[in-house]
């Protein structure tokens, strides 16, 4: 068990280099020259090309490639061109308001999502079925950002709209976030538990006696939310990584708004940090996933 | 003597999507199993008998429906009890074997788990007394190591050895009547003889009785001590396992006798019965069987015949009865 998380963890290395290398060779194939960018074209030529210097522009990519990746080791993202502060501090004050976002969302998704599927399941065809099977097909469609403006406009004068004061702000947020998340857990949870229920074992378990109950929610649901748990941990990362979209609308100042914001500015070493940060995350929680996986299941875990 | 199970004339028939017919996979079965004996129900696949065990225990799918009969188990008619009696008496009093033991059992819970769960539901034993007797339940069921494996995932144990487990936890409240859908089907022949053993040896020492589900008539031969025929939902003939084997009436039960594969000169082809079972939507007017017997007449295709009683419980359901058997 140990060695195979071990042996997770190290596959992840090489993994996250060709992640650094495609974003940071993407950032510069971009057009747009950040110097221009951020001095509004007005200066001299010698004051550019001074400065292009010091950030190491006109280095060769490769070079300015292992100069990045050495000083990631290190912990150091570089600094922010437009705020002039280190990336990960400004990184760690965005990501709290992120985090806290996230899961709330995820909590909600999963506390709305696994019971109505279960219950979907179970009451197969019946209106409860049709019903939230209907609703949770809506909030895997509907555009987030839509959503997010209608729940605006309804509840403009009952909660707070747009920025962070207390915690009554992330309501609207949450909602907007864990619907989607929910439907889909929803969905799959029904269709899982379905396969699930037509087994061979689920025969064995009623003819013991055992009731219904029993049979759904040790026999049958265990086996039913292994697939779940996989999407459940890769979802928290992505939450995880910043609601762009969301925290957009809401005004909420968390990782998402800052990569909104870097790409604005053409922020490149924040821009990079977001991303990196994001695709950390998305690994992270993939090995999640996969230890969670081989918990639940013992046939992965003799392997 | 005394019945342990008493069917009457049960009915039994399944929806399916779009249609409004429903399809009878069983018409009017009739089954004594007498307490502490053996009774085999053979037939082919898809003739009513594991359908006809599901809905004794109240385990028929969805779509499927007990439309008429009874089945009388200790006084009461198992078919019009509510699920809450019925849990009572399944796993406790009456209990099932399955014919799949690789896909029969939880893969992600440990055999004693499983095991423990089948007890604690019908007694007051804790825990660690629930476990002691499932150990002594693998034992008995003849697993080595038992206390080891009693904290194996299925996936951990062979087919035979999954089997046993079964059988173990389907004795585990040593039950008035064991209901075996193929039990031995999915296993090596080697295994079968031995899960046949184990399943005579509980019998004898807790006096259960046994209903054999199987189309392999040597397994019958083994095990039986009546056996009922099916075909195509209905009993076309009962016998004692003697008057069976040397002395079977049916064309059906002859035509099953005589595809059992035996010593031929090389060359030689196995012997079938022709045609396939009939569409349960697109039953024959007159006998069921007639489309495919080879001694059938007019009467046959038109009308159809009830189960005659050849005498000493012998019953058949032929219009030629003996005669068939004289023919040959």
């Amino acid at each position: 068990m140990a060695k195979h998380i071990v042996k997770r963890i190290l596959i992840t290395i090489p993994v996250l280099l060709g992640i650094v290398l495609l974003i940071f060779f993407m950032l510069n194939v971009v057009p747009g020259d950040p110097v221009t960018v951020m001095m509004k074209e007005h200066l001299k030529e010698d004051v550019v090309e001074n400065l292009r210097k010091s950030m190491h522009l006109d280095d060769p990519f490769f070079l300015r490639y292992l100069r990045y990746v050495l000083d990631m080791l290190r912990g150091d993202l570089g600094m922010s061109w437009k705020l002039n502060r280190p990336v990960t501090k400004v990184i760690a004050q965005a990501f709290p308001y992120t985090c806290r976002l996230a899961v709330a969302a995820a909590l909600f998704s999963w506390i709305m999502g696994i019971p109505v599927g279960v219950l979907s399941a179970v009451k197969k065809n019946s209106l409860i079925d049709h019903l939230s099977m209907g609703v949770s097909l809506f909030g895997v469609s509907m555009p987030v950002f839509w959503v997010a403006l209608i729940l605006q406009n309804t509840f403009k004068n009952v909660l707070p709209v747009s920025g962070v004061s207390g915690w009554r702000s992330y309501i609207l947020p949450t909602v907007v976030l864990g619907w989607s998340s929910a439907g889909r857990i929803a969905r799959l949870t029904r269709s899982n538990l379905l396969e699930v229920l037509r087994n061979d074992y689920i025969r064995t378990a009623r003819s013991k006696g055992l009731p219904p109950f029993t049979v759904i929610t040790r026999h049958a649901l265990k086996n039913a939310l292994i697939p779940v748990i996989t999407v459940m941990a890769i979802q928290i990362s992505s939450l995880l990584s910043g609601a762009v979209i969301t925290e957009s609308v809401f005004a909420i100042p968390g990782v998402g708004s800052l990569a909104v914001s870097a790409i604005n500015n053409r922020d490149m070493p924040l821009l990079q940090g977001t991303v990196i940060f994001t695709a950390v995350l998305i690994i992270a929680g993939n090995l999640v996933a996969d230890v969670l996986y081989s918990i639940i299941d013992p046939r992965i875990r003799v392997e | 003597m005394e019945n342990i199970l008493s069917i009457k004339d049960l009915v039994v028939s399944f929806a399916s999507d779009g249609r409004k017919d429903r399809a009878v996979a069983v018409n009017g079965l009739s089954l004594d199993i007498p307490r502490g004996g053996t009774v085999g129900l053979v037939g082919e696949s898809g003739c009513g008998k594991s359908v006809t065990s599901l809905s004794v225990m109240g385990l028929l799918a969805e779509n499927g429906r007990v439309d008429a009969g009874e089945a009388r188990f200790a006084g009461q008619d198992l078919l019009k009890l509510p699920d809450r009696e019925l849990r009572k008496l399944r796993g406790n009093r009456i209990s099932m074997i399955f014919q799949e033991p690789m896909t029969s059992l939880n893969p992600v819970l440990t055999v004693g788990r499983q095991l423990t769960e089948a007890i604690r539901q019908h007694s007051d034993m804790d825990k660690a007394a629930a476990k002691a007797r499932a150990i002594e339940l693998l034992e008995h069921v003849g697993i080595p190591e038992a206390a080891t494996r009693f904290g194996n995932y299925p996936h951990q144990l062979s087919g035979g050895m999954r089997q046993r487990v079964m059988i173990g936890m389907a004795m585990a409240m040593t039950p008035d009547l064991l209901i075996a859908d193929e039990p031995t089907t999915a296993l090596d022949v080697s295994i079968e003889a031995q899960i046949l053993r184990l399943m005579k040896d509980l019998q004898r020492r807790h006096g259960t009785s046994i209903l054999m589900i199987t189309h392999n008539l040597g397994v019958v031969a083994e095990l039986c001590d009546e056996v009922y025929v099916m075909y195509a939902g209905e009993v076309v003939e009962r016998a004692d396992v003697f008057t069976l084997f040397r002395d079977c009436a049916h064309p059906y039960t002859r035509g099953l006798m005589a595809s059992l594969p035996r010593m031929t000169p090389k060359g030689q082809r196995l012997y079938n019965i022709r045609g396939t079972v009939p569409n349960l939507r697109a039953m024959p007017a007159g006998c069921r069987f007639a489309p495919r017997c080879e001694l059938a007449s007019e009467r046959c295709h038109a009308e159809k015949p009830g189960l005659i009683d050849l005498g000493g419980g012998h019953l058949c359901r032929c219009f030629l009865r003996g005669e068939a058997a004289n023919h040959e």
